[in-house]
């Protein structure tokens, strides 16, 4: 007991230190109006997942958006000022994105943030970032749970939101496919929640049935909820879920002879290349289609740029054969949002400029398959994709964007 | 009476080891006033963060370390601790005191009847049972939607005093510590009681410590009530400087950090508990800025410790 008491007074001594250590620095750096501003800088603070088993959705979408300001920057900035960025790993997890989130805005004194690729942890970001009023543009999270309901500040799923996601797959079975019965296999997360709250809106707009199995993301073994469709005499099945149990469903359904249409939801292609290998069997994709953001298929010449881009900005990286990964230019449009409502916002933007210019914006970026918009009662800014019939090997692009009508309510 | 206060108060703390904590609280004050003068936000939350460590550190330690049960419960009670906690100032916008102190009953309520696994089972056995309550816990967090918010989390309201919210990680900081004191200080008395020595000797050997006239039942089903009861209480702290619970965090994962934690600091040593808590906690944050190689550094270190220091961390400060 006293040898506790003993080192109490140098635990407190050494605290004691390490504020008088880190305070003067925090000091130093605040500013006298708006963070993160100087007259030739303007200070971004970027997080996404640097490692970990989450790494391959946020990886490269972070190098994709530094990429874009650097060549920004090199066009001669914004208004005269250089975009700079400060990177954190937020593991995808809530803790660490609460954490990195915080590091940026109050030690690092970011003007503004981009950053999340992962659903449910940034959600918990999302009640300081209001309160501290730095605006928030996510990378390629879908972060339904922090876009709905509207925050002030909070603008994303650039990329697409779940709700979008699962409203797509269903305009798709019912327009493409003339499906009326569809399966639809989603994770019993939040995730798989939003997705589906809006597949059930569209399907009931579009006059079609869905038959739902929600699935944990960590099952091992997927036959009941595939028989169970295979029962339900389904006219399509939707797959919405991540990759690993997307590979186990496909293996099945080539098991138990599903001979139905399949589409897969752009949550369960991590890496194309890998789910082939995965499955084992080109076979059971003789009738898959899969569910794409962009506006072409990646590496196509519409794209082109993008992806020569990153192999000048990483040449590295790019002689890897991993990478680019495939979320990668999903990084682009959140970047452009930002560049986009700076140079708006004036030669002396402040926040509020900012978030007012966001609301404002309607463009095509070129780079996603629908319009990026906003509004001041919508801060998710793409809602369509378009889908690619898949052989296990080669893509044949499928004619027309389909896009969710879902809206958000005030549920 | 007031003698024989005195006289066990001189027992349990000597007059030089009373001016001792005397300048130990006068320092931590000072450094508690310097951190919330000169630190920025992001620091006094991850101070925060490593205060709730310290007491759940705390609470598996009461189990493990002083009556030699295995555990795999405890980041059950303390999402417990969290969704009690989070629901009673929801609901109620009950005081932060109050919202606490639910959380900390309800998850002791629960361990209590835990509890009475442990008087069938022992190691393994006992090990995998709570392994199992906890994962029917988090399918509960997770699937009890209307309650818990399920997969899209919960979010919780900021804790309140007086009418006063504590919005910021600064404000709540000063109730962050003040609560992990006391609470470390009756985990101390506990250490230093006469309960805790027979927690103690259950450890050691429970046909000894029967043989000496201590009901093991009762000192079992104590450690785990005990146990739960301060794992709740972290997770009711945590919810003084937090706003949003999602069931990811408190899955088997989380169990496992707050074990290493407890066993790499010194299992059955209370500074172990502190200190593993502490080392852990800051650890975690300093390696997210060395994303590539932080798993490696992680498990390098806890190789080493193995390796060189089994008896924890801080094995050579005041174990008994």
């Amino acid at each position: 007991m006293i040898k506790i008491f003993r080192t109490l007074p140098k635990l407190a001594s050494a605290a004691l230190l390490g504020a008088l250590i880190v305070g003067p620095q925090a000091k130093a750096q605040a500013p006298a109006a708006e963070p993160g501003l100087t007259a030739t800088t303007i200070k971004i603070g970027m997080f996404g997942p640097l490692s970990g088993p989450s790494m391959a959705y946020g990886f490269d979408v972070v190098n994709a958006a530094r990429m874009y300001f650097d060549k920004i920057n090199r066009e001669g900035g914004i208004h005269g000022r250089r975009i700079e960025v400060v990177v954190e790993d937020d593991r995808c997890t809530a803790n660490d994105v609460v954490a990195a989130v915080k590091k940026l805005v109050e030690q690092d004194q970011v003007f503004m943030l981009n950053g999340g690729s992962c659903s449910a942890p940034v959600v918990a970001a999302r009640d300081y970032v209001v309160r501290s009023g730095v605006p928030w543009v996510m990378l390629n999270a879908s972060g339904d749970g922090a876009l709905y309901p509207p925050q002030p500040n909070i603008f994303g799923a650039l990329s697409i939101s779940q709700r979008a996601v699962g409203g797509s797959t269903i305009e798709f079975a019912t327009r493409q496919l003339s499906a009326k019965r569809i399966g639809y296999i989603n994770h019993d997360d939040a995730y798989g929640a939003w997705n589906l709250e809006a597949a059930r809106f569209q399907a009931a707009q579009n006059g079609a049935e869905l038959i739902v199995e929600s699935i944990n993301p960590a099952i091992a073994d997927v036959t009941a909820p595939v028989l169970k469709l295979r029962a339900a005499n389904v006219d399509a099945i939707i797959i919405a879920t991540y990759a690993r149990p997307a590979q186990l469903i496909l293996k099945k359904a080539q098991e138990l002879n599903v001979n139905k249409p399949i589409v897969i939801a752009v949550n369960a292609i991590a890496n194309l290349r890998q789910l082939v290998e995965n499955v084992g069997s080109r076979e059971a994709f003789r009738n898959v289609y899969i569910q794409e953001l962009l506006a072409a298929a990646p590496g196509s010449e519409k794209l082109a740029w993008v992806y020569d881009l990153y192999k000048q900005s990483y040449p590295e990286l790019a002689a890897k054969p991993d990478h680019p990964q495939v979320y990668m230019p999903y990084g682009i449009p959140p970047a452009m949002v930002i560049v986009r409502a700076l140079q708006a916002a004036g030669p002396q933007p402040t926040r509020a400029k900012v978030i007012a210019a966001i609301e404002q914006l309607n463009f095509d970026s070129g780079v996603m398959a629908g319009p990026i918009s906003f509004s001041p009662t919508d801060r998710a800014g793409q809602k369509a994709s378009i889908y690619f019939r898949f052989d296990g090997q080669a893509m044949t692009p499928v004619p027309g964007v389909f896009a969710s009508r879902w809206t958000y309510q005030g549920q | 009476m007031v003698e024989a206060i005195s006289a066990k108060a001189s027992r349990l703390i000597s007059p030089r080891g009373a001016m001792l904590v005397a300048l130990g609280l006068i320092a931590l004050i000072a450094g508690a006033i310097g951190l919330t003068s000169f630190a920025t936000g992001y620091v006094i939350y991850i101070v925060n963060l490593v205060m709730v460590a310290i007491v759940l550190a705390l609470g598996l330690h009461i189990v493990i370390g002083e009556c030699g049960q295995f555990s795999l419960a405890h980041a059950a009670f303390y999402g417990i601790g969290i969704y009690t906690a989070g629901l009673v100032t929801n609901l109620l916008g009950a005081p932060f005191w109050l919202s606490l102190l639910a959380g900390g009953l309800v998850a002791g309520l629960i361990g209590f009847f835990i509890g009475f696994l442990s008087l069938r089972m022992r190691d393994i056995y006992l090990a995998l049972s709570t392994f199992a309550f906890g994962e029917a816990m988090q399918w509960l967090f997770l699937n009890w939607t209307p309650v818990t918010g399920g997969p899209n989390g919960l979010n919780i309201k900021p804790a309140t005093l007086f009418g006063f919210q504590f919005l910021t990680d600064r404000a709540a900081f000063p109730l962050v510590l003040s609560v992990t004191l006391v609470i470390l200080a009756l985990v101390a008395v506990l250490h230093v009681s006469t309960l805790g020595r027979s927690l103690r000797a259950v450890r050691e050997s429970e046909i000894a410590a029967a043989s000496v006239g201590i009901n093991v039942t009762r000192m079992k089903l104590t450690a785990f009530t005990l146990s739960a009861f301060v794992a709740g209480l972290a997770g009711g702290l945590y919810t003084t400087f937090s706003t949003f619970i999602h069931p990811d965090s408190l899955g088997f994962q989380t169990t496992i950090i707050i074990l290493t934690t407890v066993v790499v600091g010194g299992m059955g040593s209370l500074i172990g508990a502190v200190g593993g808590a502490m080392v852990f906690g800051l650890l975690s944050e300093l390696l997210r800025q060395v994303p590539s190689y932080q798993e490696m550094i992680y498990g390098g270190i806890l190789i080493l410790f193995m390796m060189y220091a089994p008896r924890g961390m801080f094995s050579f400060v005041g174990r008994r």
